[in-house]
């Protein structure tokens, strides 16, 4: 009996021993910095750094981390890739507050509220005061979006906007200018017939059922997404956009349904960019972040231009998307002037020139747009300044600030819901009456949800 | 004095007798318990107390790191049972299930009762057919990504080839959930069809040879023999078929991601968008309650309505 006993107690021991290691697998690279710590170089300061750079952005950080860690002796930075930012924010919120919190974590800009929320994070403002940091030197539009009431609660990383590539082998085909492209709803839809005309096979334009690219489209006429200045004076308590604004989105898309030059690829991005290199339509909507694997790919030359806009409203610009890095609070005071320093490294105009030529990202930093790489690769690239130009180009407002909100990834989707009902042929008025109606149900109810 | 004296020796041995059986009693009780502790253990932090957690927060409003913040009653009821978008999950949960369920089956069934005929290099087909089993969801469902591509696609490049116009696979609402029931059932058929294979093969072949004496045809045998001497194991299979099919999750995530228009929104995927895009996880505990609830009804039906047909030998 003591027997069995004993052999139970071990195996349960045995396996929960198996599941606490299974759960803390993930911050491995900080267990054994902390035994290298103690043992050998015990004054090097770890920094753990969540992010969600996939791809060649991984590459491309990966690098930068390297080099940073090469570079001095005194921190230790691991990078650690966390999956998509969707992702890593449930991870984050699994771990907050204990030990296998990261250091530094980034997120997308729509995060913002969320994270601050979280009351799980130390605003950078703390250090860029005490540190009497200059803000100041980083791109205007980008410190624009994350600086709250003049406070920086996060700093800026990985910025994109959205752009529109074109098919310059098609225009010329059909008899349209490649250097001039279409620059308003009309324009492009006049564009898709004649692209259509010449060439059946082709479609005109495509836009991605995306969240985000409805955002911008709001942004770029000037349209407010959220109530109280987009959320950046007071809670926002409903939509901020008027019905002219949102429904001359929709009927742009419905008009192009209906002549047929419209190709429906739905909420997949990679589908859209395929049928584009596979030369089944001439335009589409897409981030900027995408343009150095649009030119690299295509077998034919692209394009890109500036997002297009209502005739009768003046183009305001683009609100920036991409992500911030955030500083995890309840860390020791020098884990966060580490993680501090290394933000600071990732801002340098090298790195951001590193960075910007690597990806397709901005430089936050504009004097990396001085770097020898960053001319270089403008110089063989020229569409890569385009979307530079459309970035400096934005009129500062509330509108192309951003909105700032909790519950913002379930109004893209809300939002993508409505704009397939029109790629499907569904009707204006009720596709969008019905998204109007659940995007205030969804303010509604994260404010509930925030107990205020 | 002497009878006294031994009922008082009969009384004492059944006083003495009464705790030593407890005391056995108990300690069998403990050693019985002994061997269920460990699954008593892990059932209760695996599966009980996530049970009884999830009801719990499905009363509450909760924070973006799941903390429940206002309780809310059955206000996280109420708004799903008025909300379109669940509605039409439930919705496209029923027709997913009536899709997939039968389709799978009657194909693995067909499958596994040509794949049971002695053949010279059956084995081969019967791999074959089982192959499915060996792919997982995620690639199964890559794989079918790029048969369902609209510009490089097998599919359209086929039905191109026809002169038949081009479909949306898995952007036109019409069809969305069709092909989202294609993938499934591709991938169904292997287990299904190795369960099935195996029941046939546990037949006894003295009922065939009886049938083959009373000059019974084929299709007779089939009939009166194998369907019925199949039927514990076809119940098996449909059950576990059903309940999979509500759980759907990886290939919708890959293929449409709930879209077009939340056609192919199933509850599973839907619970998952509500908990860890939207963070609200109170009105996703109640969606992951009401499936609980419907698969234990289905379930529970199935042994009402479908165990009397069943014939256990």
């Amino acid at each position: 009996m003591k027997k069995l006993l004993a052999f139970l107690t071990l195996g349960l021991l045995l396996f929960l021993a198996a599941c606490s290691s299974e759960g803390g697998s993930a911050k491995e690279p900080g267990n054994n910095g902390d035994t290298s710590d103690s043992a050998e170089n015990a004054e090097k300061q770890e920094v753990t750094f969540w992010h969600s750079m996939g791809g060649a952005g991984q590459e491309a950080l990966n690098k930068i981390v390297e080099e940073y860690n090469t570079s001095q002796d005194g921190i230790q930075v691991n990078a650690e890739y966390q999956g998509t930012y969707d992702e890593s924010l449930t991870k984050f919120n699994a771990v907050a507050g204990s030990d296998s919190a990261p250091s530094v974590i980034q997120t997308f800009e729509i995060g913002t509220m969320s994270m601050i929320n979280s009351g799980q994070i130390t605003p950078i403002q703390e250090f860029v005061d005490a540190d009497s940091y200059d803000m100041s030197g980083l791109e205007e539009n980008i410190t624009n979006y994350y600086s709250l009431d003049g406070k920086f609660y996060s700093m800026p990383f990985n910025s994109s906007t959205p752009v529109m590539y074109y098919n310059k082998d098609a225009f010329k085909a059909a008899g349209l200018d490649p250097e001039t492209p279409p620059a308003t709803y009309e324009e492009v839809e006049e564009a898709s017939k004649k692209i259509v005309e010449s060439n059946p096979e082709m479609k005109g334009f495509a836009l991605q059922a995306y969240g985000w690219l409805w955002e911008q489209l709001l942004a770029n006429q000037g349209a407010l997404l959220l109530n109280n200045d987009n959320g950046r004076t007071d809670t926002p308590t409903e939509i901020g956009w008027t019905e002219e604004e949102g429904k001359s989105i929709l009927e742009w898309v419905k008009r192009m349904v209906d002549d047929e030059t419209f190709a429906n690829y739905g909420t997949n991005g990679d589908n859209m960019m395929a049928g584009f290199l596979a030369g089944d339509v001439s335009m589409f909507l897409q981030s900027s972040a995408s343009s150095r694997d649009v030119i690299d790919n295509a077998p034919f030359e692209v394009g890109i231009a500036y997002l297009p806009h209502p005739e009768d409203k003046e183009r305001q610009g683009v609100v920036i998307g991409g992500a911030s890095l955030w500083m995890i609070d309840g860390k020791s005071e020098e884990e966060q002037k580490a993680a501090w320093e290394f933000m600071k490294y990732l801002q340098t105009p090298e790195i951001q020139a590193e960075w910007h030529v690597g990806t397709g990202y901005f430089a936050i930093n504009p004097g990396a747009y001085e770097e020898q790489v960053v001319k270089d690769a403008h110089a063989e690239k020229p569409q890569l300044q385009v979307t530079v130009d459309q970035l400096q180009d934005t009129k500062a407002s509330y509108a192309t600030q951003g909105a700032l909100m909790d519950m913002l990834p379930e109004g893209r989707k809300i939002m993508e819901t409505a704009l397939e009902k029109i790629y499907n042929g569904g009707d204006v008025d009720e596709a969008y009456n019905t998204a109007v109606e659940q995007f205030n149900v969804a303010i509604e109810q994260a404010n509930a949800a925030r107990g205020e | 004095m002497s009878m006294t004296n031994a009922a008082q020796i009969n009384e004492t041995t059944v006083f003495d007798m009464e705790p030593v059986k407890k005391k056995q009693r108990i300690k069998s009780f403990m050693k019985g318990m002994a061997f269920l502790l460990p699954s008593i253990i892990l059932f209760s932090v695996f599966l009980f107390y996530p049970m009884f957690r999830t009801i719990y927060l499905s009363f509450f409003l909760t924070k973006a790191n799941g903390d429940p913040t206002v309780f809310v009653g059955l206000e996280n009821y109420i708004n799903m049972f008025s909300s379109p978008i669940f509605l039409k999950s439930m919705k496209s949960t029923f027709l997913f299930v009536l899709y997939t369920v039968p389709a799978s089956v009657i194909i693995s069934l067909f499958l596994s009762i040509i794949a049971n005929e002695k053949l010279k290099g059956i084995g081969f087909f019967r791999t074959m057919y089982s192959s499915t089993m060996g792919v997982s969801v995620a690639a199964a469902s890559v794989f079918w990504l790029y048969l369902f591509n609209p510009s490089m696609g097998l599919l359209n490049q086929v039905l191109g080839s026809f002169g038949i116009e081009a479909i949306g696979w898995l952007t036109d609402p019409k069809w969305a959930l069709l092909s989202v029931s294609i993938t499934t059932i591709w991938m169904n058929i292997g287990f299904t069809f190795l369960i099935l294979l195996g029941g046939l093969q546990s037949i006894d072949s003295s009922l065939y040879e009886s049938a083959d004496i009373e000059g019974a045809g084929y299709l007779y045998k089939l009939r009166r023999v194998t369907i019925p001497m199949l039927s514990p194991t076809m119940f098996f299979v449909i059950t576990v078929t059903i309940i999979n099919a509500f759980q759907s999750f990886g290939q919708i995530d890959i293929l449409t991601q709930g879209g077009p228009i939340n056609e192919t929104n199933l509850i599973v995927y839907s619970i998952y968008r509500e908990a860890f895009v939207n963070y609200k996880f109170g009105s996703a505990s109640a969606q992951a309650i009401v499936l609980f609830i419907l698969i234990l009804l289905m379930t529970a039906l199935q042994f009402k309505l479908g165990e009397r047909k069943v014939h256990y030998q």
